[in-house]
C-alpha cells in the first residue's frame, strides 16, 4: 500500500529526515512521534510529494503509494489515492461554502456530477459535521474549520490518510470534537493512515494509548527511525527518550515511565495519592497577598468591527462587560474560557492596546506576549529584536545581552528571528518583553504550541516573574498549565467574568469547567480528588514531572536553560536512581 | 435571486465590456446620461443594491467626473460662456467633459450592478465553464479571495502586537510612526506568505490541477441569458443609434 525505503530529504533550510524504511498494509494506522525538529511532518510531506514538488528539497530513496512513485508523480496526481488533513484550520479550508470545499476533490477528479452531492453529504456525516451542510467557512470555528477539511479529506475515499498535527490548534472542545471525527473517519473509510501529533496527552483522551494508532514509529532528533512496532512496546522501550526530550506523550505512558511499569496497566492512576501526598512543598502559599498593580472597574471590552461594516455600525458589541479585577504583585493569574469568549479581547485592552468601550484600567503600563510570537516581531536579528523600544546605547547592549542569555538566546543573537522554532520564538518574545521591565506581564496563550520543555520553560518564566514581585495575567487552555502555574484563575463565559477561584477550585467545580468548556483529564481528576488544596496541587504535578523526568533520565529540561537563573546543580541524574514505584520522589 | 443575480456571471461580465465599449463611441451627454439612469436603474432594481448602498458607491465616480468637467471646461478652446479672470468657460468644453464624466458613471454603474450581483464562486465557477478560464487559476484566486477578506482582522492583530513596545506620545497611546506601520506590513506579509503557501499545498492535495474536472453545482447558460444579452445589447444599439442622428 505506501512503500518507503530508504528515503532522506533535506530541506533547503538543512533540517530534513531520514533514512526512514517504512511499509504499510491497507488500512494500517501509524502514528509517528518524535522530538520537536525530528522532521515528522516533513516525513508526512514527502509521502504524498509536498517535498518535493512544493517545498524545495534533496530527496533520495522511493516512496510509493499503490505502486505509484511519488517522485514521478505530482501532488495533485496522488490526490485520489491520499487524503491529507494539515494542522492550520485556517489555511486548510480553501472556498467558502461548506459543501463547495468538500465537493472541490471529487470535482477536480472529475466525478460526475450525480454522484457528488450524496458523496458530500457521506463525507460531512463521517467527520461529524453533517449540520455545517450550507454554512459559510469564514463562520466556522477552527474545531469545525478541521473537520470540514477532514471531510474532504476523506470524501475521495482515499487508500492512505495522513494527518500533520490535526488538533494542535484546537481548544478542548475542538480537540475532543476532531478526536471523534477522526476514529470514526478512520473505521468508515478503511484507509490506512499516517498520523503526526505532538499534543498526544490531548489527542489520546482519557483512552490513552488505545485511543491512538496501534504502530507506533519513533524518529530520532536527528530525523532516524529509532523504533518500530506495537504501541504498548514502543511506548515502553522508547517512553523514557521521548520524555526526556520533551515530548507530549499519553498520560498512561507517561504514569508509566514515572512509576515505572507498563502503559494502560490498571492500578498506574492508583499510584498519583501516595505522589501527591509525598510531594515537597514549594512556594510560599501567601502569593497574591501583595499591592496592586493593575486594577479594572466597570470594564466593558470588544473589538471594532473591521471592514464595511464599521460605517455602519460605529459602535461595538462588547465581548464582556462588567469586569472588575485586581493583579497583585507576585501573583500568577490564569484567564480561562471557551474560544470566542473574550479572552483575548480582555488580554488587549488590559494592555493598554485595545481602548475600553467603558470602565477604566488603572495602573503602570504592563507588558504583553501575544499568542502568536511572530505578529510581534519587529527587528532584523534576534538581538535587535530584544532592542526594539529600548534607547540606543551601551547600557542597553548589556541589558540585550543578559536577557538573551538569560533565555538561552545568546547563541541565536545574529538569526533571523523568522527562522526560528515555535519554542525559540515564544523564549525570544518574552525576552523582548521583560527586558522592559514592567510591573505586569500579561501573556496570551503563552504555552500553545510548545513542546512538554517549552511549556515548562515558558511556565517557569511566568513563576519567576511573580516571585520577583512582577503581577502575572496569561490566558491558558491547558488546565495542566494553569493548575501548575495559577494562584488564581478568572473564569470568563456569557459575557462576563463569572468567577474567581484558585485552580483546585476549577477543576472540582464541574458548573464552571462546562461554561469554560475545559475538560480536565484523568490525571487532573485524580489529584482534585486527593489534594488538600491547591498549592498542594501544584506540588503534586511538580513532583510527577520531576519524578517522570528523573526516571526518563533528563537532566532538567528548564535547568540547562533556566529563565529564573538557577543552575541546575545536579546535571543529569543517574537512571538507577529513579524512585520506586510505590515510593515518593525526594527531591 | 435578484433578476440579475440569476443570469450567468460570464454573459454579464461580457455584456459590462460592450457597455464600456459602446460609451466609447458615444460622445453625446444625453446619451450617456440616459445610459446612466438605466444603469443606475438596472443596478437598484435588477441586482438589489440598496438605495443608500448605491449613492455611496457612486461617490468615487462622481468625484472622479466633477474633476473632468472642470478640466474640460476651463481648458478646451470654443465658445466662451462664461469668462473671469484667468478662467473662461467654453460651451465645447463642458459639452466633452460632461460626457467624459457620464462614460466613467455609466462604467461604473455597471461594474457595481455586475460585482453586487454575481459572487465570486459563480464567476469563477461560470468563467472556467464557459470561458475556459484555467480552473488553476480560478480557484487560487477563489481562495486569496477568502483569504483577503480575512486580511483586516490580521492587520489589527498585528498592530496592536507591535504597539506594546512602542513610546507612548503625549495623549498617553503608543506612537510608532512609519516605521512602526512598516514593520506591521512586513509582519502581515510574512504571515500572508505563508498561509498563502499552505492553501495552495491545499489545493494541489486535493487534486487542483489543470486537467478536465466536472462540476458539482454548475452554473446555468440558458435563454434568459441569451434574451438579457439581446436586450442590452438592443438598447445600447437604439441609444448609439439616436445620438447618431441628433
Amino acid at each position: 500500500m505506501l512503500d518507503v525505503a530508504g528515503l532522506e530529504a533535506v530541506l533547503d533550510g538543512g533540517s530534513g529526515v531520514g533514512p526512514v524504511d517504512l511499509r504499510l498494509a491497507p488500512g494500517e494506522q501509524v502514528l509517528v512521534l518524535g522530538p520537536s525538529g525530528a522532521g515528522k511532518s516533513t516525513l508526512l510531506r514527502c509521502l504524498h510529494g509536498a517535498v518535493p514538488h512544493a517545498v524545495p528539497a534533496r530527496v533520495s530513496g522511493r516512496v510509493a503509494v499503490v505502486g505509484r512513485s511519488v517522485a514521478e508523480h505530482g501532488v495533485a496526481a496522488l490526490a485520489d489515492v491520499v487524503g491529507v488533513l494539515a494542522q492550520d484550520p485556517e489555511t486548510g479550508v480553501c472556498l467558502a461554502d461548506v459543501e463547495d470545499e468538500v465537493a472541490f476533490p471529487l470535482e477536480n477528479l472529475g466525478t460526475p456530477p450525480a454522484a457528488i452531492g450524496p458523496a458530500v453529504a457521506a463525507a460531512l456525516g463521517a467527520a461529524g459535521a453533517g449540520h455545517l451542510a450550507g454554512r459559510r467557512t469564514d463562520a466556522l470555528s477552527g474545531g469545525e474549520l478541521q473537520r470540514v477539511a477532514l471531510a474532504a479529506a476523506v470524501v475521495t475515499r482515499p487508500r492512505l490518510l495522513l494527518l500533520d498535527e490535526p488538533t494542535s490548534m484546537l481548544d478542548a472542545d475542538g480537540v475532543a470534537a476532531v478526536r471523534d471525527a477522526l476514529t470514526a473517519a478512520r473505521a468508515s473509510t478503511g484507509a490506512a493512515c499516517v498520523l503526526v501529533e505532538h499534543r498526544l496527552d490531548a489527542l489520546a483522551g482519557d483512552a490513552g494509548v488505545a485511543g491512538l494508532p496501534g504502530r507506533w514509529v519513533v524518529l530520532s532528533a536527528d530525523g532516524r527511525v529509532t523504533h518500530d512496532g506495537p504501541a504498548a512496546e514502543v511506548a515502553r522501550d522508547a517512553g523514557p527518550e521521548l520524555l526526556a526530550r520533551g515530548c507530549w506523550l499519553p498520560e498512561d505512558v507517561e504514569l508509566a515511565v514515572a512509576f515505572g511499569g507498563a502503559a494502560g496497566e490498571p492500578g498506574t492512576f492508583d499510584l498519583l495519592p501516595a505522589l501527591a501526598a509525598g510531594a515537597p512543598p514549594s512556594r510560599d502559599p501567601a502569593a497574591g497577598r501583595g499591592e496592586v498593580l493593575l486594577a479594572a472597574r466597570g470594564l466593558a471590552v470588544g473589538r471594532r468591527p473591521v471592514g464595511r461594516s464599521a460605517r455602519r455600525r460605529p459602535a461595538a458589541e462588547p465581548v464582556l462587560r462588567h469586569v472588575d479585577l485586581r493583579l497583585r504583585a507576585g501573583e500568577v493569574v490564569a484567564v480561562v474560557g471557551a474560544n470566542g469568549s473574550g479572552k483575548s479581547t480582555l488580554v488587549a485592552t488590559l494592555a493598554g492596546v485595545l481602548p475600553p468601550l467603558a470602565g477604566v484600567v488603572e495602573g503602570a503600563r504592563p507588558g504583553l506576549v501575544v499568542q502568536n510570537p511572530e505578529h510581534q516581531l519587529a527587528g532584523r536579528t534576534v538581538a535587535a529584536e530584544v532592542a526594539v523600544g529600548l534607547p540606543p546605547g551601551p547600557a542597553t547592549d548589556d541589558r540585550v545581552a543578559a536577557a538573551l542569555a538569560r533565555f538561552g538566546l545568546a547563541a541565536l543573537a545574529d538569526r533571523d528571528p523568522h527562522r526560528l522554532s515555535g519554542g525559540e520564538q515564544r523564549r525570544l518574545s518574552l525576552a523582548a518583553m521583560l527586558v522592559h521591565d514592567r510591573p505586569v506581564l500579561l501573556a496570551d496563550e503563552p504555552t500553545f504550541g510548545l513542546d512538554r520543555h517549552g511549556t515548562a520553560t515558558v511556565l517557569r518564566a511566568l513563576a519567576g516573574e511573580a516571585r520577583a514581585g512582577r503581577a502575572v495575567l496569561l490566558t491558558c487552555h491547558d488546565l495542566r498549565a494553569v493548575a501548575s502555574v495559577a494562584d488564581r484563575v478568572l473564569v470568563v463565559a456569557d459575557g462576563g467574568l463569572v468567577a474567581d477561584v484558585d485552580p483546585l477550585g476549577l477543576l472540582r467545580e464541574p458548573r464552571l469547567l462546562a461554561a469554560a468548556r475545559l475538560r480536565p483529564s484523568r490525571l487532573l481528576r485524580r489529584l482534585a480528588a486527593v489534594v488538600g488544596d491547591a498549592g498542594r496541587l501544584r506540588d503534586a504535578l511538580a513532583a510527577l514531572d520531576a519524578c517522570a523526568l528523573l526516571a526518563a533520565g533528563a537532566p532538567d529540561p528548564a535547568g540547562a536553560r533556566d529563565p529564573a537563573g538557577a543552575p541546575d546543580p545536579a546535571g543529569a541524574p543517574d537512571p538507577a536512581g529513579a524512585p520506586d514505584p510505590a515510593g515518593v520522589p525526594v527531591r | 435571486m435578484t433578476a440579475l443575480g440569476a443570469r450567468n456571471p460570464t454573459v454579464k461580465l461580457l455584456l459590462v465590456v460592450a457597455v464600456s465599449l459602446a460609451t466609447l463611441a458615444l460622445l453625446d451627454p444625453a446619451a450617456l446620461a440616459a445610459l446612466y439612469l438605466l444603469g443606475l436603474a438596472a443596478a437598484r432594481w435588477g441586482a438589489g443594491v440598496g438605495g443608500r448602498r448605491l449613492l455611496l458607491a457612486q461617490v468615487p465616480f462622481w468625484t472622479f467626473g466633477v474633476g473632468v468637467l472642470l478640466v474640460n471646461a476651463m481648458s478646451r478652446p470654443g465658445a466662451v460662456l462664461v469668462a473671469g479672470g484667468p478662467f473662461r468657460v467654453t460651451h465645447e468644453g463642458l459639452v466633452v467633459g460632461a460626457a467624459l464624466a457620464l462614460r466613467g458613471c455609466v462604467i461604473g454603474v455597471a461594474t457595481v450592478a455586475f460585482l453586487a450581483s454575481t459572487p465570486p464562486r459563480d464567476l469563477m465557477v461560470s468563467l472556467v465553464r464557459h470561458a475556459r478560464l484555467s480552473p488553476r487559476y480560478a480557484y487560487a484566486l477563489l481562495a486569496g479571495h477568502r483569504m483577503l477578506a480575512g486580511l483586516p482582522r490580521q492587520w489589527a492583530t498585528i498592530r496592536a502586537a507591535q504597539q506594546v513596545r512602542a513610546p507612548l506620545g503625549r495623549d498617553g497611546r503608543p506612537h510608532e510612526g512609519w516605521r512602526g506601520l512598516a514593520r506591521s506590513a512586513f509582519a502581515l506579509l510574512v504571515a500572508s506568505i505563508r498561509a498563502s503557501e499552505r492553501v495552495a499545498l491545499a489545493l494541489e492535495s486535493r487534486g487542483l490541477s489543470s486537467g478536465p474536472r466536472t462540476v458539482w453545482r454548475p452554473v446555468p447558460l440558458g435563454a434568459a441569458d441569451a434574451a438579457l444579452a439581446a436586450g442590452v445589447l438592443g438598447v445600447l444599439a437604439l441609444v448609439v443609434l439616436a445620438a447618431a442622428r441628433l
